[in-house]
C-alpha cells in the first residue's frame, strides 16, 4: 500500500524535523550562553584596559615624572662646564 | 456456572454514563483551550512576555580624547551603580546589612530611606562604584541590582582642563572640546530585546531595537609634553609676580596647530567642576586686551608692505614726545633718530605712531584686518573672541596715532599668536586648529592666504631678533643656542574707558628658531603685582623657560652654534 508508506515517510520526516528544531534550539542556547560568558570576559578586559590606561597616565604624569627624577633620582640639568659641544 | 454466567453482561446504562462523563470532561477541556487560545490569548501572551522578555541596554562608550601623541586626556571607564527594589530587599534585612557594610553606608539610615520609598521600585544605594566591588555587592543577595554607567576621567587634570572641558553626570559635554565635539564623541547606548530564563539569565537575543554606537575618538593638536612645560612655567610666573591671571599659547608655525594652551587660575575637572567662571574660562581664547607694543611689528609691516619704508629708513623721534589733538604720545625717553629695527628694539611709541600716521586710516585698518586682528582665529571654541578693531571711518586723529602702538583695539592671546605666526610663516596666514592636522591638507590650504610679503616678514624677523638681543627690551627671552625673534608689551589696563595707573598687563610674543621658524608662543600676564610688571621682566622669562624646553623636547636643531660655542668656551658674547 504505497499510500501508507508515503504517509509513514512523511510522519518520520515531520518527526525528525521536529527533533532537529529542538536540537538546534538547544544548541543555539548553549552557544548563546557561551557568547554571554565571552562578552562578560570582554567587558572585564575593557574595564581592566581602562583601569590600566588610567594608572599608566597617572604614573606618567609629567609632574610625577619630574618630581621623581628630581627628588628620588636626584637628577638635574647639567651645568654648562660639563657640556661639550661637538662641531 | 451456566453459560450465560460466562457471558459478560453489558450494562448499557453504565457505559453511556461513563462516556457522557468523559465527553463532558473533553468538552470542558476543549472549551478551556479555546477560551485560552482565543479569548484570553492577548492577555496571556503579554503576561508571558512580561515574565520572559526584557529590553536591556547595550553599553556604548564616549570617545576618548588624546593629545597628538596618543596620551589620553579624557577616558570613559565603566562603573556600576547599585540599586534595589525596596519591597524586595526589605524582606531580607540581614543581606541588606551586609550590603550596607560593603558599600560603607549607614545601615539604619538606609532602612529608613527604603521604608520611606517602599512604594517605589527603583532606589539607588550608591552610584558609580568600581565594577569589582559592585560585583561583590551584587553577589550578596538576589534583590540587589547593578546598572552600568560610565565615569569620565581626566588624567591630565588641571594642566589641560580649559581646553578639554568636561562632561556632566549624563555624559554630555559642557565645556571645551567635550562641548565642541559633542556629536563626534558622544555614545548612543543601544537597546535589545532578550529572553530571560527563570533565574534572570539572558538565554536568547530576539531583536536589536536600537543599535549601540560608541563615540569616536578625538586626537587633539595638543602636545602634552609642551602643554605641561608651558603650564609649569606659567604657574611659576603667576605665583612669583602675584598676578591675577595668565595665559599662554604655543603654535606650530607651519601648520597652525595649537600645541599648548594654558591658563591660570585653573581647576581640576576630576574634582571640582562647579568652580566659578574665573577658574573655568579658557582665557587664552575668550579674554581680550589691548595688545600695546606687541602690535608694533604689524604697524611696521603695513608700511613696509606698501614700500613706504625699508630697513634703512630712519625716523626722528626727537624730543621723545609729540602732541595729537591735545594729548601727548610719549616715549620713556628721547631716543633721537631710530631706524625701523630701533623702533622695535626701544619700543618707541613716537616712532610707531609716526609710521601709523604716514599710512591712511584705511590702509592701516585693512592691513591689521588682513593679519587677523578683529577676525575670528578659527578655532570655533565656545565663547571664542574675535577681538575688536573699530572701523577706520570712525577714527579721530588720536585713535589713528595710538592704533600704531596698540591702543584702541583688542585681541586675545590666541589671535596675537596667530598674527605672529604670519611673520614666522613668511607672510602666510593659517587657520588655527585644536585638532591634529594632516600636513598635506595644511599645505593645500595655505596657497591663497598670503597676507604679508615674504620679504616684509623676513625683514621683521631680523628686526625682532634685535629685541631679544643684548640691546633690546626682551633680553630675558633669549634661549641659548637658538635665534629668537619677539616683541614685548606692557599695557595699562583700561577700565570703563579710562586707564588704570597701577594695573598692567605684561605681554610677550616670540618666534623660534629664526632661521627656520617652527614655534610661535605668546604669553600674557594680567596684573603682576610683585617683582616687576614690564613685558620683558614678567612675560619674557616665561617664554624663555617654556621655549628652551620645548625646542629641546621637539629635538629642533640649534641654529646659533657660534654663540653657544662662545658660551661654552667661557666667553659671553652678549657681555
Amino acid at each position: 500500500m504505497p499510500r501508507v508508506y508515503s504517509l509513514a515517510l512523511l510522519l518520520t520526516l515531520v518527526l525528525s524535523s521536529a527533533m532537529t528544531v529542538i536540537y538546534v534550539k538547544h544548541e543555539s542556547r548553549l552557544l548563546f550562553a557561551e557568547l554571554r560568558i565571552i562578552q562578560k570576559l570582554q567587558d572585564q578586559e575593557v574595564i581592566e584596559w581602562g583601569r590600566l590606561q588610567l594608572q599608566n597616565s597617572t604614573l606618567a604624569t609629567h609632574s610625577n615624572v619630574e618630581s621623581r627624577a628630581r627628588k628620588t633620582l636626584k637628577m638635574r640639568m647639567p651645568e654648562k662646564v660639563y657640556l661639550v659641544l661637538l662641531p | 456456572m451456566s453459560k450465560a454466567d460466562d457471558q459478560p453482561v453489558f450494562f448499557f446504562g453504565r457505559h453511556y454514563f461513563v462516556l457522557f462523563i468523559l465527553l463532558c470532561l473533553l468538552t470542558s477541556l476543549l472549551g478551556r483551550a479555546l477560551y485560552l487560545q482565543i479569548v484570553e490569548k492577548e492577555f496571556l501572551f503579554s503576561q508571558g512576555e512580561q515574565r520572559q522578555i526584557r529590553t536591556i541596554e547595550t553599553p556604548a562608550y564616549r570617545g576618548t580624547i588624546t593629545d597628538r601623541l596618543g596620551t589620553p586626556l579624557a577616558i570613559s571607564t565603566p562603573v556600576d551603580s547599585v540599586w534595589v527594589n525596596p519591597s524586595e530587599i526589605l524582606q531580607n534585612l540581614p543581606a541588606l546589612k551586609q550590603v550596607a557594610s560593603k558599600l560603607g553606608i549607614n545601615y539604619r539610615k538606609t532602612v529608613a530611606l527604603l521604608k520611606q520609598k517602599a512604594n517605589k521600585e527603583f532606589v539607588y544605594l550608591k552610584r558609580q562604584l568600581e565594577p569589582e566591588l559592585a560585583g561583590q555587592v551584587e553577589a550578596i543577595a538576589d534583590g540587589v541590582y547593578l546598572q552600568r554607567e560610565y565615569h569620565r576621567y581626566y588624567p591630565a587634570g588641571e594642566v589641560v582642563s580649559h581646553l578639554v572641558g568636561f562632561t556632566n553626570v549624563d555624559d554630555q559635554g559642557q565645556e571645551g572640546l567635550e562641548l565642541i565635539y559633542e556629536n563626534w564623541l558622544k555614545a548612543q547606548p543601544g537597546q535589545r530585546r532578550v529572553i530571560r530564563n527563570r533565574r534572570g539569565a539572558v538565554v536568547e537575543n530576539i531583536a536589536q531595537v536600537i543599535p549601540a554606537k560608541s563615540g569616536n575618538d578625538l586626537i587633539s593638536s595638543i602636545d602634552m609634553r609642551l602643554q605641561y612645560i608651558a603650564y609649569r612655567s606659567l604657574a611659576r610666573a603667576m605665583k612669583y609676580h602675584a598676578a591675577k591671571a595668565a595665559s599662554a599659547v604655543m603654535l606650530d608655525a607651519r601648520t597652525g596647530e595649537i600645541l599648548a594652551m594654558v591658563n591660570q587660575p585653573s581647576y581640576n575637572p576630576n574634582q571640582n567642576k562647579n568652580k566659578g567662571p574665573a577658574q573655568r574660562r579658557n582665557r587664552a581664547i575668550t579674554d581680550v586686551f589691548e595688545p600695546g607694543s606687541t602690535i608694533k611689528p604689524f604697524t611696521l609691516a603695513a608700511a613696509i608692505d606698501r614700500n613706504m619704508y625699508n630697513q634703512n629708513s630712519h625716523i626722528d623721534t626727537t624730543p621723545g614726545w609729540f602732541m595729537v589733538s591735545g594729548y601727548p604720545v610719549k616715549d620713556v625717553r628721547n631716543y633721537g633718530k631710530l631706524n625701523l629695527a630701533g623702533i622695535l628694539r626701544k619700543s618707541s611709541n613716537v616712532g610707531a605712531s609716526r609710521i601709523a600716521q604716514s599710512l591712511q586710516g584705511k590702509e592701516l585698518w585693512q592691513s591689521f584686518s588682513d593679519y587677523g586682528f578683529g577676525q575670528p582665529p578659527g578655532v570655533s571654541f565656545p565663547a571664542e573672541s574675535s577681538g575688536y578693531i573699530s572701523h577706520y571711518s570712525t577714527w579721530q586723529p588720536l585713535d589713528h596715532a595710538t592704533m600704531g602702538f596698540g591702543y584702541g583695539l583688542s585681541v586675545s592671546i590666541t589671535q596675537l599668536a596667530r598674527a605672529y605666526s604670519v611673520i614666522a610663516n613668511r607672510g602666510i596666514q593659517l587657520d588655527l586648529s585644536l585638532i591634529k592636522q594632516n600636513p598635506e591638507d595644511v599645505r593645500q590650504n595655505e596657497i591663497s592666504r598670503h597676507v604679508m610679503k615674504a620679504t616684509t616678514a623676513n625683514m621683521l624677523l631680523k628686526m625682532m631678533e634685535e629685541v631679544v638681543g643684548p640691546q633690546g627690551t626682551a633680553k630675558q627671552a633669549a634661549v641659548d643656542g637658538y635665534r629668537i625673534a619677539g616683541k614685548t608689551g606692557t599695557v595699562k589696563k583700561s577700565v570703563d574707558g579710562g586707564y588704570q595707573e597701577d594695573d598692567y598687563m605684561a605681554i610677550f610674543a616670540g618666534i623660534a628658531p629664526v632661521s627656520n621658524p617652527r614655534l610661535v608662543m605668546a604669553v600674557v600676564i594680567d596684573e603682576p603685582t610683585q617683582n616687576g610688571y614690564y613685558g620683558g621682566q614678567v612675560a619674557a622669562p616665561v617664554f624663555q623657560e617654556a621655549m628652551s624646553n620645548a625646542l629641546r623636547v621637539l629635538d629642533i636643531a640649534p641654529d646659533d652654534l657660534t654663540t653657544l660655542q662662545a658660551r661654552f668656551s667661557g666667553v659671553d658674547p652678549g657681555a
